[in-house]
């Protein structure tokens, strides 16, 4: 038994990774989603990979499963009807918000409707001080009649509990749930010092009611998959993988799938952290492009940068603030609205804007041919002669430039009178500035000096804009990975099983003692623990890691710290200190320090995953034959010929010089004139970049 | 300015927009007032080496629309560019020569490119402090109201002034979070200046006056033509706003001819004797912003946009108030710019405009926590926003400014005092055939042990949120301490056990309530 599944549920394609540990040999296969039940694409995806190759699927131990489910029912408004049992004088929390405008000129701000509208929301007579005492006692008669009622009239099938200072002291939540599961068993129930102990009432309970309002529709997908797999004989281990990129058992997913969220993408990025690893480049760039947004991830020493804030579901032009306020651990991801469908237009001021609205899989680019009349991403790089029209998708598409040259011309060329080239190279050249900004600002967000980097470059888009926007960045080297199309896929299968949490506690560095730090930790790192037992990860493989959230008094923003397995609490100050420039370069404080969140995150053994994997590709190899291009060549606004290059029949040590298009089934990297690229021992396309001179 | 096509003008003032978020970032993340890291009371800009505006922040609060030129131009006749050395730092917080109130630092950098001067950086952040009796209605005079800095040099060649920093601690209550802050917008502007280097050489520009004349020229022009789509004519209102006595007389014309605004404030009131008064800067911004929103709002602030627009007010009346002047809280008159000019042009813009808002609560609470320690802070709540065609104002939403919500949970834990209740005043936006936002009931209780005081400074007490176009209005604020109806511009003091009850006011209707569709 020693075959394991990687299975990524993406918006149109879902992708599966198979390898076998044994051997290192990796098998991957593209098969569309089916939108209505995703559990079906899965299930006939397993079992065309394992017939196609002759495995018994008694042979795999484990399936390791990403999918956007989640973010989906959110954005669809597809989860259950919803209740939420509220402190009194607080049930207008979730309208009320953050009291904040996301755009300070533009007047016709529209936000996102919470999932608990607010007559299903309903206020009991408890109430928890700050300090944890408690001024009103729970009543269990208002508590049932209010849930009876909710039933009764409005026939909800899942309840979120909300309580003020419910992270101090979880008394009445606790309470509560419990006796809401025996009157009313057949009810999720989530209650918000499960979800995350985290203060800050709003985000919190707007964390709470989203979990619920997707548990009953979780429940039904996982319910379908194992019943499935059971069918087929599966007698393994299912993992789903969170936003955070830990794995988690079906069990914790079902409890929390809010931290379901952004699942696949947390993949690729791990991924890239993993292929790091092995090739010796710890502080890393992710940058992964598809067809509607492209995502980029900070890797510091091997390990993807975490937070604790999400936003889903933004109701305006993708805007930031527009959205529902998630507070759980995710990987720290940009997500920007570019990818190859992103639609370019002439804005208000006479510019030339891309994005964020995508013409996603239908219209699609105008190249398409599928009634998309409005110029892409991907219409602009078919013009510039950054794609090979026959060729796409490993030639099972092809596309009609004709159309793309069409529509660019009537939207942008005559609008702003430029030629056609030039607009398309204005197109391609605003999403790699778009994309440069954006890693900038995030990088200056965090602390993180990207000029010593290397990039991992992947998704459908990603190859085709990396070198451009890493020299804009000024890093050094660029890497295009073995299967880029499949990435998130393969990174299932390196990921141990773990489980992250936190809680709100506010105490000044003055009074801390080891015994208070050990108190603070106990009972989430309990809660973690006991998580990871009951998903079989034996108690001596479990490994803890601790962070605080930590700052100057008065200060509104945290600063991580790590904490070491034996460290000094005397030490704290200058660790804190320490950190905090590295972040903000140096600003001289006197000020008082004190601890805002307690962090926790317990982790299983990670998986072996053979050092020396390798696709298998045979059957596509030297197809392509030897062909030439035209591309635009922005230096001198002329065109070029290019090269394409078959990937599938490059070697280890081969070099490719720019300009030239190396092609691959689901992805193209181009290269421009004066780029080079090496493919390095385990396959992989490295281009460094020298900038003495530039 | 033919050496810029489209495309390429595009990309690099992208270029230059990203460069000041960037500045905006790191300002927000280390800051320790609130109203800069909750309600982004902060700006950053880059300047070309004739001084004029490139580029600001794509998110900074709207009192500091076109603020910054003029800043700029103050320090360089104090410190002409030629006399400008690699390492300078220049700063004010003069209210009339920054933007209106001694809380706002302005620090300059010159920015030199192998010797040469190519440019300036600035960063302005409201401070938290500066001395004097701190933000509240009842200073007099300016001097009342802290310490006043002259256009001076805060670091001479890469020397700091250790005097002036000494000046600053030692006549503000939290030197600490101060000087952070003050340092905090040093630090900024040099790696301003190291990214707008940067640019240069991956550009191969030499100076980037060509693209300030070409962005400039660009601006304008769209600008023009937005203001062209205003049928001509000269637009009027007046409203009657709130005062410590009396009420105050604000009056407007907007003379709105081929292209170009005018906007005169002739026949507002004088000043009062009241830390409400408005330097013109902040007046100039607000109306700025009204324009913006009004035409392009997508585009990015700079000189070339501004120049079709042309505010004057009276001298020394209150939209222009002059020294001695206090000027503390001089966005509690500043933001009827908004609702006063949007009235004036609702019959030429009907479906642009948007009916008043509630306007912000703004009030400071100063106290001792059950613990022992000091409370000094500030609170904000919304009211209802105006509702405009086609859309219903939403509830609970600050307008003009902005800002974030302090959650009941933090405030609890920081103050030990209990919010009692935070709920949806329901109906009291303004009726019609799209409602005004409604407000919102906060409710405190002094559960400190000791006595606390709220220095309250609220609007919309007396005159409502008004609706247009036959819209109606909002309801009115209403402070109550233990079920009693309190002056809402007063220094209150809750006892020990007293609650104080906010009603927040809600937004101005708009169109006629009969055709409301249900």
């Amino acid at each position: 038994v020693t075959y394991r599944i990687g299975i990524d549920i993406g918006g149109t394609f879902t992708d599966f990774a198979l390898v076998d540990d044994s051997t290192g040999h990796l098998l991957v296969h593209k098969q569309l989603t089916t939108p209505t039940d995703p559990s079906k694409s899965v299930l006939s995806g397993i079992i065309t990979m394992l017939e196609e190759n002759s495995i018994p699927i008694t042979e795999i131990s484990t399936i390791a499963h990403g999918t956007t489910l989640v973010t989906n029912a959110v954005v669809e408004r597809r989860g259950a009807t919803t209740g939420m049992l509220v402190t009194a004088g607080f049930k207008d929390a979730l309208d009320i918000a953050m009291e904040r405008r996301f755009d300070l000129f533009d007047l016709r701000l529209e936000f996102a409707e919470p999932v608990v509208p607010r007559r299903m929301r309903v206020e009991i007579s408890e109430r928890n001080l700050f300090d944890g005492t408690i001024e009103s006692h729970l009543d269990e008669i208002e508590v049932e009649a209010a849930v009876e009622s909710l039933i009764d009239r409005y026939d909800i099938q899942a309840l979120a509990i909300c309580f003020l200072h419910s992270y101090v002291d979880n008394t009445h939540e606790k309470y509560a749930k419990e006796l809401i599961l025996t009157k009313f068993p057949h009810l999720s129930v989530s209650a918000s010092s499960e979800v995350l102990p985290f203060m800050r009432e709003y985000e919190r309970w707007s964390t709470t009611t989203i979990n619920a309002y997707v548990q009953p529709l979780t429940d039904l997908y996982l319910g379908n998959l194992e019943a499935g797999l059971q069918e087929l004989g599966f007698s393994g281990r299912l993992l789903i993988m969170t936003s955070s990129g830990g794995m988690v058992t079906t069990d914790i997913a079902r409890t929390f799938p809010v931290r379901l969220i952004e699942s696949g993408p947390a993949a690729g990025a791990l991924m890239a952290a993993f292929l790091g690893q092995r090739l010796d480049e710890p502080n890393l760039l992710s940058f992964d492009m598809g067809g509607t947004t492209a995502k980029g991830a900070l890797i510091r020493n091997g390990k993807p940068l975490r937070r604790y804030e999400f936003e889903v579901a933004r109701e305006y032009d993708f805007k930031q603030g527009s959205g529902l306020p998630l507070r759980i651990p995710v990987i720290d991801m940009i997500e920007i609205g570019a990818g190859g469908g992103s639609i370019a237009e002439v804005n208000d001021s006479n510019l030339l804007e891309v994005g964020p609205q995508s013409a996603g899989a239908s219209p699609g680019p105008a190249c398409y041919d599928q009634g998309g009349t409005s110029p892409t991403l991907t219409d602009a790089n078919l013009v510039l002669g950054y794609l090979v029209a026959d060729t796409f998708l490993g030639g099972r598409m092809s596309l009609l430039e004709p159309h793309s040259r069409k529509a660019i011309k009537r939207s942008i060329s005559e609008v702003l009178d430029i030629d056609v080239s030039r607009a398309a190279w204005g197109i391609h050249e605003v999403i790699n500035e778009d994309v440069a900004r954006a890693f900038r600002v995030h990088a200056s967000e965090v602390g993180f000096d990207y000029r010593n980097c290397a990039m991992i470059a992947f998704g459908g888009s990603g190859p085709a804009h990396a070198l451009r926007v890493a020299k804009k960045l000024r890093i050094p080297k660029v890497i295009f990975p073995v299967g880029a199309g499949v990435m998130s896929a393969i990174g299932l299968l390196t990921t141990p099983i773990s489980y992250a949490t936190l809680r709100s506690s506010r105490i000044g560095l003055n009074q801390l003692k080891p015994s208070t730090i050990e108190l603070e930790f106990s009972s989430i790192e309990k809660q973690a623990k006991d998580l990871l037992i009951k998903a079989g990860v034996k108690v001596a493989e479990i490994e803890i890691e601790r962070r605080l959230d930590m700052r100057f008094i008065g200060q509104g923003h945290e600063v991580e710290v790590s904490l070491a397995e034996n460290f000094d609490v005397k030490e704290l100050e200058i660790l804190f200190r320490r950190t905090y420039n590295k972040v903000f370069a140096a600003a001289p404080h006197d000020a008082d320090i004190e601890v805002i969140n307690w962090k926790v995150e317990a982790s299983g053994p990670r998986p072996t995953f053979a050092d020396n994997y390798t696709p298998f590709q045979g059957a596509k190899k030297g197809t392509l034959g030897q062909r030439k291009i035209e591309t635009y060549d922005d230096k001198t606004g002329e065109s070029s010929v290019s090269s394409v290059v078959d990937r599938y029949v490059l070697e280890i040590g081969q070099k490719v010089l720019g300009p030239a298009l190396i092609q691959e089934d689901e992805t193209t990297t181009v290269l421009a004139t004066g780029d080079e690229i090496t493919v390095d021992n385990l396959g992989n396309l490295v281009a460094e970049i020298n900038y003495t001179g530039v | 300015v033919t050496k810029f096509d489209p495309i390429s003008l595009k990309i690099l003032w992208d270029r230059l927009v990203a460069i000041s978020d960037e500045l905006v970032q790191s300002l927000v993340r280390t800051s320790f007032s609130m109203n800069v890291r909750e309600g982004y009371d902060l700006s950053c800009m880059l300047f070309d080496s004739k001084a004029r505006l490139l580029t600001q922040g794509s998110y900074s609060v709207p009192s500091f629309t076109g603020t910054a030129p003029k800043t700029l131009q103050h320090m360089l006749d104090k410190f002409p560019p030629k006399k400008l050395k690699p390492g300078d730092v220049i700063i004010t917080n003069d209210p009339w020569m920054g933007t209106g109130h001694l809380f706002d630092i302005n620090v300059m950098r010159p920015v030199f490119k192998n010797e040469k001067l190519v440019g300036y950086t600035m960063s302005v952040t409201h401070l938290p402090d500066i001395g004097g009796k701190g933000m509240s209605s009842d200073c007099t005079e300016v001097y009342h109201e802290g310490l006043r800095l002259p256009v001076c040099k805060l670091q001479d060649e890469g020397k700091l002034n250790e005097l002036i920093l000494d000046i600053v601690r030692t006549n503000v209550r939290v030197p600490e979070q101060t000087i952070g802050d003050l340092m905090a917008n040093v630090a900024c502007n040099e790696v301003g200046g190291r990214s707008l280097l940067e640019f240069m050489d991956e550009y191969n520009l030499e100076e980037i006056e060509s693209l300030a004349d070409a962005i400039n020229l660009h601006s304008e022009i769209s600008m023009r033509q937005k203001i062209e789509e205003i049928p001509d004519g000269n637009y009027k209102n007046c409203i009657q706003i709130e005062g410590p006595r009396h009420p105050i007389l604000l009056n407007a014309v907007v003379c709105v001819k081929k292209g170009e605004v005018a906007i005169d404030f002739n026949k507002t009131d004088g000043p009062v004797k009241a830390s409400i008064n408005v330097p013109f800067c902040y007046t100039n911004a607000q109306s700025l912003y009204v324009i913006k929103c009004l035409t392009i709002p997508g585009l990015p602030n700079n000189e070339g946009s501004m120049r079709p627009i042309t505010v004057k007010a009276p001298h020394n009346c209150i939209l222009n108030a002059q020294p001695p002047w206090p000027t503390g809280g001089r966005h509690s008159v500043g933001h009827f710019v908004v609702p006063l000019l949007m009235g004036a042009l609702a019959p030429a813009l009907p479906e642009k405009v948007q009916a008043d808002a509630a306007m912000m609560n703004v009030f400071s609470v100063q106290g001792k926590h059950r613990n022992g320690e000091e409370i000094s802070s500030l609170f904000f709540l919304a009211g209802g926003l105006g509702a405009m065609y086609g859309l219903d104002g939403r509830a609970v939403t600050p307008a003009p400014s902005n800002m974030t919500v302090v959650p009941t949970e933090i405030w609890e834990n920081r103050t030990s005092m209990t919010i009692e209740k935070r709920a949806i005043l329901e109906n009291t936006g303004g009726a019609g055939k799209w409602t005004g936002g409604s407000g919102q009931e906060v409710v405190f209780r002094n559960d400190t042990g000791n006595p606390i005081e709220f220095a309250l400074m609220g609007q919309r007490t007396e005159f409502p949120a008004k609706g247009l176009v036959g819209g109606g209005d909002g309801s009115l604020r209403k402070y109550l301490v233990n079920g009693v109806e309190v002056d809402p511009k007063a220094r209150i003091t809750l006892m020990p056990g007293d609650r104080i009850m906010m009603q927040e006011a809600g937004g101005g209707g708009y169109g006629n309530e009969k055709e409301r569709d249900l």
